[in-house]
């Protein structure tokens, strides 16, 4: 087919298909309101047009893909490019049993299942492998104890990716497994973990002798950390997009008026120092952003950037450092809390909140680390416990 | 006004701008290598007239220059992509000086002087007096018919055959041969400066309005310079943390090494980001040019000052010696960091800038 022939195949399907009245998407992890649209995107091809046809797809090229993406995009329809964005899906389609994978992959594509993550632990933060929650074979399942955080969706989830533990006495990448572990069951107890924002986006997860069928296993037995490579990878093209999207308040023009704003309102815009603390904050916004723009345009002429990775190190000091500015130029104001004291709410809940990026999603000492050794070729810092079994690695 | 300044963009394709760069980069790995800075810089003059021969022979002591008027016609994208490879190799060669000078001539419609400029067989520079004076220390006055005074801190002047002194009251065209010229001793070699005393007749080629556009091109060759300089900075200091080994290791395996070259890399990505937009928002004369052009002086100045002050730090003793080229980097980026504005005056200029956009 011709790309002229795909575009008009796909815009009289949508033509006859999208009315546009869809329920907004509630959240990222939980089941989809707009399950029954996405189900017939899915069922015509659109959801996944890279996919192989025994597989809802259609077997096009990326460009091919690209034009049904930006007919989807045209009219505001969700759902395509989900080979691209769906973490769950594309993980499961890539290692996934036959089995598991026809009752699984279509349910993803359609949203109708809710789903979470349990990566992280208690004991293993920076250091993933360090997991020690248990998978122990019985019978036909397996069974699972331990403990997970930072869970996102995982009171609304039916599965959650996890990564436990399979075997002890092999060094700690090689002994881990991962499966899609349902929750609703009685060994699986979901907390909310109240943070110092006072809010509660995630939660902990605590796993009791939960079952896990051995169907459910993505991956050769203790080949699951390559598995999570492949999920990490998706997730951070998925955190990509979201990042190139429009942020309230982030960047643009209106981001740094609203600062010099809050600055005259404190009657402090004319004090010199406020103002050159104002130009290094609005300063390292634009840069982030004339970073990504040239970034985006390098790669746009075939010449892989290494500027994509320190967007998230730029944007941790510009949150900290802006929180900083906004504390100054509040003065006693920011000794207050609560919703009659907005500006002040504003400043502190920044204060607070700069951490979810500083540590969330990789430390900043771990993003240093990773562009002192991916992008500038520094060897790595040598790992006392790469090489011997897991259960002879100190722990505390 | 003649735009020419203005029109780059559409006459110099990717491939043709990757062409330049090439040229230049070919002539400075093969001519201004570290021993031929060095020898530049402990000569007399500072100045090699067969090195700037062949930078002229490329069209670069004309860059700017409208073709018609025997130049090579480019803008400021051009300028700043030049300035990043003449940065990177710290050339010690009037580039900056001449683009200063040849936008102030174009700016003043004095287009008579700009054909020797462009052959390279007339160097120019400007001294400032009054508002744009970022010496604070000149005192040029226009008394009856006559200018006199002194510009301090001029650059390039010991080599210069026409200076431009740039006042409240106008821009001045005086002979080098008119004026008295005292060298001085300048902490960063590779860059000299002299001040320049003047008791002349006033010929007056236009009025002060031209100093600003000229300014905003120079800031734009400066950031670029800056941006330039400070990757070969950073890259020199990666390319040891990788090859040196202390306790059994590279030293930059050691995380201590490591997040700072991390940070430095931040630096440098934001200094050329900064350095290139700038260029393109003054090629396409945006209406957010001064808060871009603002943003470029003071990011890439602190960039080039960080990297090159931690690079020190991260080599150790090594850089401790006069052999060592890093410190010949340090001089450039405090130097820098003091012409025509220190970065806080820059961070001034672009609050208000944003304040006037809003």
């Amino acid at each position: 087919m011709t790309d002229a022939q795909i575009k008009a195949e796909v815009e009289a399907w949508l033509a006859t298909n999208w009315t546009g009245d869809l329920p907004p998407a509630t959240q990222q992890f939980g089941r989809d309101p707009r399950s029954s649209w996405l189900a017939k995107v899915r069922d015509a091809g659109y959801a996944t047009p890279r996919w192989p046809s025994e597989w809802f797809g259609r077997d096009y090229t990326n460009d091919q893909a690209k034009i049904v993406e930006r007919a989807f995009a045209a009219v505001g329809a969700p759902g395509a490019g989900q080979d691209r964005t769906n973490l769950w899906a594309n993980t499961a389609l890539a290692h996934a049993t036959p089995e598991f994978k026809r009752e699984i992959v279509p349910k993803l594509l359609a949203g109708e299942v809710g789903m979470c993550l349990l990566y992280s632990e208690p004991g293993a933060g920076s250091d993933l492998a360090a997991i020690r929650t248990r998978a122990e074979p019985d019978g036909d399942d397996y069974a699972i104890n331990g403990q997970k955080v930072w869970t996102s969706g995982a009171a609304s989830a039916d599965y959650g990716m996890l990564i436990a533990r399979t075997d002890w006495d092999v060094p700690k990448h090689r002994g881990i497994s991962f499966f899609f572990l349902p929750m609703k069951q009685p060994g699986v107890e979901v907390r909310p973990l109240r943070q110092i924002t006072d809010e509660a986006h995630f939660n902990e997860v605590f796993i009791t002798d939960a079952r896990v069928s051995a169907a459910n296993l993505l991956g050769p037995l203790n080949g699951g950390w390559s598995v999570l490579q492949t999920a990490l990878a998706y997730e951070r093209s998925v955190m990509g997009d979201a990042a190139r999207g429009p942020r309230s308040g982030a960047g643009g023009p209106k981001g740094d008026a609203a600062l010099i704003d809050l600055a005259r309102e404190a009657g402090k815009l004319g004090d010199p120092l406020i103002r050159q603390d104002l130009a290094r904050v609005i300063g390292y916004r634009m840069l982030n952003k004339l970073n990504t723009q040239r970034a985006k345009a390098e790669m746009a002429q075939g010449t892989s950037s290494p500027i994509m990775s320190l967007g998230k190190l730029a944007m941790s000091r510009i949150l900290h450092e802006e929180a900083r500015v906004r504390t100054t130029l509040l003065g006693p104001e920011s000794l207050l809390e609560g919703p009659d004291h907005p500006r002040a709410e504003d400043a502190n809940f920044l204060t607070l909140n700069a951490y979810f990026t500083s540590i969330g999603g990789g430390t900043d000492q771990i993003q240093r680390n990773i562009i002192g050794e991916r992008v500038l070729g520094l060897p790595r810092e040598p790992e006392v416990d790469r090489t011997i079994p897991f259960r002879e690695v100190r722990a505390g | 006004m003649a735009a020419v300044l203005e029109r780059s963009p559409e006459i110099l394709s990717t491939e043709d701008r990757t062409a330049l760069i090439d040229q230049i980069h070919r002539l400075l790995a093969d001519r201004c290598t570290q021993a031929d800075v060095r020898r530049i810089m402990d000569s007399e003059s500072g100045h090699d007239p067969a090195l700037w021969r062949a930078i002229a022979d490329l069209g670069l002591s004309g860059l700017t220059i409208p073709e018609a008027h025997g130049g090579t016609g480019f803008g400021p994208v051009e300028l700043e992509l030049v300035m990043e490879e003449a940065g990177a190799s710290l050339l010690p060669a009037p580039l900056l000086s001449n683009a200063l000078a040849t936008a102030l001539l174009h700016y003043c419609n004095h287009a008579a002087a700009l054909a020797d400029i462009a052959s390279g067989t007339q160097i120019a520079t400007v001294g400032f007096s009054g508002a744009h004076d970022w010496t604070g220390a000149s005192d040029i006055r226009v008394s009856g018919e006559r200018l006199t005074g002194t510009a301090r801190f001029v650059t390039d002047a010991q080599i210069a055959d026409l200076i431009l002194i740039a006042t409240d009251d106008g821009v001045f065209a005086v002979a080098a041969i008119e004026t008295t010229i005292t060298p001085l001793p300048t902490f960063d070699h590779t860059r000299r400066l002299a001040d320049v005393r003047v008791d002349t007749p006033a010929i007056r080629i236009g009025g002060a309005s031209a100093i600003k556009p000229a300014l905003d091109l120079a800031i734009v060759a400066l950031a670029g310079e800056q941006a330039g300089a400070a990757r070969r900075m950073l890259d020199m200091t990666v390319d040891y943390a990788r090859t040196r080994h202390q306790f059994g290791r590279a030293i930059g395996s050691f995380q201590a090494i490591k997040h700072m070259a991390a940070d430095l890399l931040i630096e440098v990505e934001s200094a050329i980001s900064a350095a290139r937009n700038a260029a393109q928002k003054l090629a396409d004369d945006a209406p957010d040019k001064d808060a871009a052009i603002a943003l470029a002086a003071f990011a890439c100045t602190d960039a080039f000052v960080k990297v090159t002050a931690d690079a020190i730090q991260m080599h150790g003793g090594i850089a401790f010696t006069w052999d060592h080229p890093a410190h010949l980097y340090l001089r450039r980026a405090r130097a820098n960091a003091q012409l025509y504005g220190t970065p806080n005056h820059w961070r001034e200029r672009f609050i208000r800038a944003l304040e006037r956009q809003a």
